[in-house]
């Protein structure tokens, strides 16, 4: 059986304090700044 | 003089390919075999799908750039491989198949001191009937002038929406063993935002169709990653991300056939299914593309070379084990043939040694197994490890690839990013090290959970916008290009 749209039914939603950083620009940029780095030290971990 | 062939020019091809030249220099020949004379940055193709990029943005002439790096091009598509070479010559040969305008059908053998099978995949719509853009019922974003032709349908989509028709989109995977699930996520991400950009969002009934057993799986049996204190799971992440955007989902669904606006498919509980739809974007499997190989008594000797699958054995575990003793060591790290010491495969090219997902099946017996991504970022590092262990064996008499890099190794990102402009897009991105999962080593989540992690947000979106430009950059070899990772 599969349950898979009750799952998403029931899965938790960000409240208006989450989407709000999501959309701000000024913490944005860190989380920005913070996904490039990580992609190009895993990248160059291995070359 | 050594020459070395470089069949395919996608991200793995074109890497190698570069990296060699600039290791060998003129005093050894690179020859590039591609049928396509034109270089796709495949990722970007989504854009393309939503209207948001045009063909010209996702791809540019390859020529030009094999010329100017003294990388020799020839349009045409290989054919066979003679690893002993033939009855008139000792040396090894790709014979291929011309495929420009001027000498289109033409064929030739290039003879190789090495070769580096980068060939990528045979998109199979064939495996199911009535599946992709030609002579099927389907859409597919896997090429640019597939994804031209999704966007064009979704524009009519809108149009009949906005006259007040519902209408009912579909996007997934079209075969119970496709991989790229990754790619289906993202065009379901574009797609909705699109919707709801021409205010159209309440009109249209969006479903998420997949051969994941659960949501999140992306191929690689999902994920943990840890987040604001709590450690989730991609599964739960995913659920989240459809519930806050309305769509509906399917999991562990194979698809069996389509027909003019339905899709059959059969699903784990063994369950036989119809879905309406007004719009499908499924993506084919893959499987090796059509060619052969030869001894030099001019015998088939295919099955030596290839996995029934049709992709290229290299120094990968295949032995039949059960789903509880697959291991990471398993994983190729040099993908170097073990039958022929100077053929090597990478990228899409290359057989996994099997699934990373638990494969499953229908209690009719119908397969539904997700098989392992091998695209982005790994494609590309394997192209360049093979390409400095072929450098080394030219130039330093190496008898041996003298680097490596297995994908229980490697790390992978998966940026899903919508809408265009600094401040109205958004994007959820995600990194998972390594992609295979090592459980010896991280016996808790199989993975580094320091280095892996999903973050939705206008972030992500930058991020995508960027690698696009950054990766196209360094496809072009402008100044710099290395300086750029894979």
């Amino acid at each position: 059986m599969d349950d898979t749209n009750e799952r998403i039914a029931t899965a938790p939603l960000p409240t208006p304090g989450e989407l709000r950083r999501r959309r701000n620009p000024f913490i944005q940029f860190f989380r920005f700044m913070r996904i490039n780095w990580t992609m190009w030290r895993l990248a160059r971990k291995h070359y | 003089m050594a020459r070395v062939v470089v069949l395919g020019a996608g991200v793995s091809g074109h890497t190698a390919a570069l990296y060699l030249k600039k290791r060998l220099g003129k005093a050894h020949e690179v020859v590039v075999v591609s049928p396509n004379s034109q270089y796709n940055w495949i990722p970007s193709n989504i854009w393309v799908g939503v209207g948001k990029m045009k063909t010209d943005d996702v791809v540019f002439p390859l020529a030009p750039i094999y010329a100017k790096k003294g990388i020799e091009f020839v349009q045409a598509k290989a054919m066979a491989l003679w690893p002993e070479g033939d009855a008139d010559d000792d040396q090894p040969a790709v014979e291929v198949e011309h495929t420009s305008s001027d000498k289109a059908g033409q064929t030739e053998k290039i003879r190789y001191d090495y070769v580096i099978n980068a060939t990528g995949p045979k998109l199979n719509f064939g495996a199911t009937p009535g599946l992709g853009p030609d002579g099927g019922h389907t859409v597919s974003v896997c090429t640019p002038s597939h994804a031209t032709e999704a966007n064009v349908k979704l524009d009519e989509v809108i149009s009949a929406a906005r006259s007040g028709k519902t209408q009912r989109v579909v996007i997934g995977v079209g075969h119970g063993t496709c991989t790229c699930e990754g790619a289906a996520f993202e065009y379901t991400f574009n797609v909705e935002h699109e919707l709801r950009a021409a205010g159209v969002r309440d009109k249209v009934e969006l479903t998420y169709l997949t051969n994941e057993n659960e949501l999140g799986d992306f191929g690689v049996g999902g994920m943990q990653f840890e987040q604001n204190g709590f450690r989730t799971t991609s599964q739960l992440w995913t659920e989240s991300l459809y519930r806050e955007r309305g769509v509906k989902a399917i999991s562990g669904a194979a698809v069996t056939s389509v027909d003019d606006g339905v899709i059959h498919y059969d699903q784990l509980d063994g369950s036989h299914n119809d879905l309406e739809f007004d719009f499908a974007m499924l993506l084919p499997p893959f499987k090796g593309v059509d060619w052969k190989a030869y001894n030099k008594a001019g015998d088939d000797i295919t099955d030596t070379v290839f996995a029934p699958s049709g992709f290229m054995k290299v120094d990968a575990d295949y032995s039949k084990k059960s789903y509880d003793d697959w291991s990471a060591k398993d994983w190729p790290r040099t993908y170097q043939n073990p039958t022929y010491r100077n053929c090597f495969a990478v990228g899409i090219a290359f057989a996994p040694p099997h699934q990373i997902s638990k494969p499953r099946a229908t209690p009719d017996g119908l397969a539904v197994a997700p098989s392992p991504p091998r695209t982005g970022m790994p494609s590309g590092t394997m192209g360049k490890v093979v390409a400095f262990s072929v450098a080394d064996m030219i130039l330093k008499g190496a008898t041996g690839p003298t680097h490596s890099a297995s994908m229980a190794e490697m790390a992978a990102a998966c940026v899903a990013s919508a809408g265009t402009g600094m401040r109205t897009g958004t994007a959820a991105a995600m990194t998972m090290s390594p992609v295979v999962p090592d459980w010896e080593k991280y016996p808790e989540t199989g993975r580094n959970l320091k280095e892996t992690f999903g973050e939705i947000g206008l972030a992500g979106h930058w991020v995508k916008r960027l690698l696009h430009t950054l990766f196209i950059y360094k496809a072009k070899v402008k100044p710099g290009w290395t300086w750029i990772p894979e």
